[in-house]
């Protein structure tokens, strides 16, 4: 048999078997009761968003939810509260790291010649420095955080060892302040995103495993028989984060060629395997919650959770097209990145059809902006990515700054902003505190939106012609890189509002805990009228 | 057990989320299609008839690289920095001790057969250059190197470095091929290469 006909075989046979296995969920051939998929709505939750709600006299007028249900939600919150606070203070901090060493790259890939008394200041180290601190520090501090908030409430249960939890987030934060160090100072794996030394990884491998364990205890003491989708991502995540990072780190397992596809292997899955379900199931989470409308298709839902699961896993190799890899890989990479369409496709209908005819919401809830902006560059960044993946396109964006831009419309646009909406939700729930400068939210939401607006589109343009200046045999390579120059001035612009940013939020924080508001027990009228902040 | 107290923050928030059983939208399912018709096109299109080990998208012509055309100038300075300089340096002056000099050196401005005659088999044996005395480890050229290629490196190395012999032609080196064609091994030292016609 030819490559071509097993490749061919392969991917119907899966194809197949995946639309069946969906098939089969909605069917319940799995389940062992009927009512395990019934679905049951809270009383007055229907047809009441959030906005309708009069603050002044929030008790009186609001529908008054089921008594049990916000019991059970606030033994929830009770029992997280620590550890989430703990893991966003962790957060906020590595969000300020990775902004200055970022906004540090990004200067001196246009002036090269500011600070270069240090060693440890020089490009290669900083852009690995800011790497590290978004993919280890940010990104997972913050995302874990809301899970651990989040799986409790849709569970209906106290989180069971929130110890474990706690002492796993201190390990994996000295880990990671090692690794940096480390990082810093020279000492390097080598491998995009697996530079941290392997030594340290074993500090994330058991700090990741005892973030874990509660969720999983969580799980076992559940209340509820139907799993909401939030928890089909969050756990996945949990589960598939520990099985890339020990593979992709485990030492003297992979040479040569075969490092370079593991290397990539672990690239895009760590982004669509760990980020991206995350960031999701706090959007399936916060945009239903948040307009007071249940997600409209759970039909919808299965299709994405599982086409994501399914495809995700094979499509890192297009990071690899034309290079030493057999291309049976490579081809059956580009055609999963484009079968991504499909779940991305289910994810945005699922959420417009939720969010359909309440878009005025949208004007109170500077939570349900930045969720619903991170939600539809979720769309962008994902479709984009499909096609850049194909042969045609990456032949010019492939080792230019477009691919820059693109990622960065994934983890900024679409991951950071969602858990920056997801942190403005729960802090005032795990601190009983209000944030006390409402006007500070909008002015966030404004830079971030902005400069990453900037960033995005002057690296993809910078990034294409630099793209065709390499293509072009008469042009000389430094062709290439002046044309960039104008471009990459523009990206330092955009990161300069996104670190603006950054401090705003952080500073807001500080005010929060510092108790700029106070408790406050009756929320003032027009703090709630200015923002819409619940 | 003691019930925690309830935030207002907590109180004013709408119920956790649930879903309703909306059926998938048939655009959806018409994508779902379309995208399967799309992978099925784009792997029966797919160039996969090379061994995997050749690598993604490559072909034999890309892989055997540029063989210069018949005719076509071998240049000499290029070889001798890919392929002599390592050992011999780019000032022809060699290591003291390790890699004796082409500068200067008798053999090299000697009998142009002889100096053919080493780049084609190689030396391992001792060696005396410029009156300092060598343990010979020269590589042999024959199986990498053409006539064309070994006489432009010669020419290039008997003109360099105050060197001033007279140019090769690859029709010297082609005949001190079929002079040695049966010899297997490099030559044993210097007493060896001087007994050569």
């Amino acid at each position: 048999m030819s490559t071509l006909s097993i490749l061919m075989s392969a991917f119907v046979l899966s194809i197949v078997g995946l639309g069946f296995f969906i098939w089969s969920q909605r069917a319940r051939l799995t389940d062992s009761g009927p009512e395990a998929s019934e679905i049951i709505f809270a009383k007055g939750e229907i047809g009441h968003p959030e906005k309708a709600i009069d603050r002044t006299t929030p008790q009186a007028v609001s529908p008054r939810p089921d008594e049990a249900e916000l019991l059970a939600r606030v033994r929830a919150d009770a029992s997280s509260a620590q550890v989430v606070f703990f893991f966003y203070c962790c957060a906020f901090v590595w969000l300020l790291v990775a902004s200055a060493a970022g906004l540090t790259a990004s200067i001196k890939l246009h002036s090269p010649d500011w600070l270069t008394s240090e060693a440890w200041l020089s490009f290669g180290r900083i852009r690995t420095l800011h790497l590290n601190a978004v993919a280890y520090g940010w990104a997972p501090m913050a995302g874990l955080g809301t899970a651990l908030f989040i799986i409790p409430r849709l569970l209906k249960t106290e989180l069971a060892g929130a110890r474990y939890a706690l002492l796993g987030g201190a390990l994996w934060n000295a880990a990671l302040v090692a690794g940096l160090g480390s990082l810093a100072y020279g000492v390097s794996d080598g491998m995009e995103w697996l530079e941290i030394p392997w030594q340290i990884d074993i500090l994330f491998v058991a700090g990741g495993a005892l973030v874990g364990l509660p969720l999983i205890l969580t799980l076992l003491r559940r209340t509820v028989a139907h799993l909401y989708v939030s928890v089909w991502y969050m756990g996945c995540a949990l589960f598939w984060f520990p099985i890339l990072f020990f593979v992709a780190n485990f030492p003297g397992l992979h040479h040569g060629v075969e490092a370079a596809t593991m290397n990539w292997w672990f690239g895009h899955n760590v982004l669509g395997l760990f980020y991206t379900p995350l960031a999701l199931a706090s959007i399936y989470y916060f945009l239903p919650k948040l307009i007071g409308r249940p997600i409209q298709s759970y039909n919808l839902s299965l299709l994405g959770f599982w086409g994501l699961a399914f495809f995700y896993g094979q499509v890192g190799g297009h990071h690899l097209i034309g290079g030493p890899v057999p291309g049976w890989l490579v081809t059956l990479s580009i055609v999963q990145s484009m079968m991504m369409i499909l779940p991305v496709a289910a994810f945005t209908v699922n959420q417009h059809l939720t969010l359909k005819g309440h878009l005025s919401a949208l004007r109170g809830s500077p939570t349900l902006q930045f969720i619903c902006l991170g939600g539809l560059m979720y769309t962008a960044s994902s479709v984009q990515g499909s096609f850049e993946a194909l042969r045609s396109m990456n032949a010019v964006t492939h080792f230019t700054h477009y691919t820059v831009a693109h990622a960065h419309l994934g983890l900024y646009g679409f991951v950071s902003m969602v858990f920056f909406g997801a942190i403005y939700f729960v802090v005032p729930r795990i601190t009983g505190r209000e944030w006390p400068w409402p006007k500070l939210v909008t002015v966030h939401f404004w830079l971030a939106a902005t400069g990453i607006a900037i960033y995005f589109v002057s690296l993809t343009i910078g990034g294409w012609l630099q793209g065709t200046a390499m293509l072009d045999p008469s042009r000389g390579f430094m062709e290439s890189v002046h044309a960039t120059l104008p471009y990459l001035r523009g990206r330092s612009v955009g990161g300069a509002l996104m670190v603006l940013g950054h401090v705003i939020f952080a500073v807001h924080f500080i005010g929060l805990l510092a108790g700029a508001s106070g408790r406050a027990v009756q929320p003032s009228p027009a703090l709630n009228a200015a923002t819409g902040d619940i | 057990m003691s019930s925690p107290e309830i935030l207002p923050q907590q109180r004013r928030e709408n119920p956790d989320p649930q879903e309703r059983t909306t059926p998938i939208p048939w655009l959806v399912l018409a994508l779902a299609i379309i995208l399967a018709a799309f992978g099925v096109d784009y792997i029966s299109h797919a160039k996969l008839d090379t061994p995997a080990s050749w690598g993604d998208g490559r072909s034999h012509s890309e892989l055997a690289g540029n063989k210069p055309a018949d005719g076509a100038k071998a240049d000499g300075a290029a070889i001798f920095a890919s392929t002599c300089a390592a050992c011999h340096q780019a000032t022809g002056q060699g290591l003291p001790g390790v890699f004796p000099p082409l500068a200067g050196s008798e053999w090299v401005l000697g009998k142009p057969t002889t100096a053919a005659a080493i780049l084609l088999h190689g030396i391992n044996g001792p060696i005396t250059v410029k009156g300092q005395s060598y343990q010979g480890a020269m590589p042999a050229f024959a199986a990498s190197l053409g006539d064309a290629e070994i006489a432009a490196v010669l020419t290039y190395v008997r003109s360099q470095w105050g060197n001033a012999a007279a140019p090769l032609s690859a029709a010297t080196v082609a005949e001190v091929r079929t002079q040695h064609a049966g010899r297997t091994g490099p030559f044993s030292g210097g007493d060896e290469l001087k007994a050569l016609p």
